[in-house]
């Protein structure tokens, strides 16, 4: 690019619009590779804990949701360092930001299951006339749409907002209607629809 | 009325690199370089002229060992991009 003492109205508007436009491709393309590191985490953890929970031991095996979290920062960290070097931008944090609220929600409320399912903390909740019965999966499908569809109306994306709805309320109802361990296979589902799918497409399709 | 276009944006190379640091919060060096297929050298001059006029600040830091130069544009090359704009659609609307 040299330069050009001769610069057209239509040719400034179309270096303007260009660069733009490749500065939104490169923020997409790095989003396009953490909604792929994480779905693949939660796809795989999600089977991986329905086996062993039908084949050796029981519900125990979801302590191993906190494994996928390290496994998910080791894949970031590893995202990080081979990311086109963009700096920080508005639609970048707020994809982030997005996810990290995500994260505090779904990671406090599990951990709070956790410790009360451990038996370390002793609450039980309880209605006026029994007990409350609350379908973790049903939430946690819910939220992985909602994040889903906001990061694809952030990033203009309408194929990631389809696969958020189908995610999230798919999953929400469907969780409803099965029991125990077969809500791991529906996880499983929601992660495939809500992150690999659309961060797959995403990712070719803004490929060089 | 065709509205002044101010001749340090209406320059292809400096109206890409502030083009490309709107979208940014801060971009480094070798980023705007393949961005624009720009040579170094003619690069580090238009950076030098942006940043002279105050349409954007170069931070010169360290990435590990790796010296690494950053820029960012600043409120006055916001403003002057956004009269750019303003200017070149009197152009368009003809």
């Amino acid at each position: 690019m040299e330069e050009n003492k001769n610069l057209t109205a239509e040719r400034s508007l179309e270096i303007i619009t260009e660069q733009i436009e490749r500065s939104r491709r490169t923020i997409t393309q790095n989003s396009s590779k953490s909604l792929i590191c994480w779905g693949v985490c939660v796809f795989v953890f999600a089977l991986l804990i329905a086996y062993l929970w039908k084949n050796c031991g029981g519900p125990v095996w979801n302590i191993l949701w906190g494994a996928m979290w390290l496994f998910g920062c080791l894949g970031e960290w590893l995202i990080s360092k081979h990311k086109e070097p963009v700096g920080p931008s508005f639609v970048g944090k707020t994809v982030g930001q997005v996810w990290a609220i995500f994260g505090i929600f779904i990671g406090a409320i599990g951990l709070f299951f956790c410790l009360n399912g451990l038996g370390l903390l002793s609450v039980d909740f309880t209605l006026p006339h029994g007990h409350l019965y609350i379908n973790l999966t049903s939430i946690i499908s819910l939220c992985f749409g909602i994040a889903s569809t906001t990061t694809g109306a952030i990033l203009k994306n309408a194929f990631m907002q389809i696969c958020g709805l189908i995610a999230g309320l798919g999953g929400f109802f469907v969780a409803l209607l099965l029991p125990g361990v077969e809500q791991l296979y529906v996880m499983a589902a929601v992660a495939l629809v809500g992150l690999i799918l659309p961060g797959v497409a995403v990712y070719l399709r803004n490929k060089k | 009325m065709f509205k002044p276009l101010d001749p340090l944006l209406h320059s292809e190379l400096r109206l890409a690199v502030m083009s490309l640091l709107i979208s940014t919060e801060e971009a480094e060096f070798p980023y705007i370089k393949e961005q624009t297929g720009a040579t170094a050298g003619n690069l580090s001059v238009q950076i030098d002229k942006l940043s002279a006029a105050g349409y954007i600040e170069v931070e010169k830091t360290f990435k590990g060992k790796r010296p690494c130069t950053l820029c960012r544009i600043t409120p006055t090359g916001l403003k002057a991009f956004e009269e750019y704009i303003d200017a070149l659609k009197s152009y368009l609307e003809k």
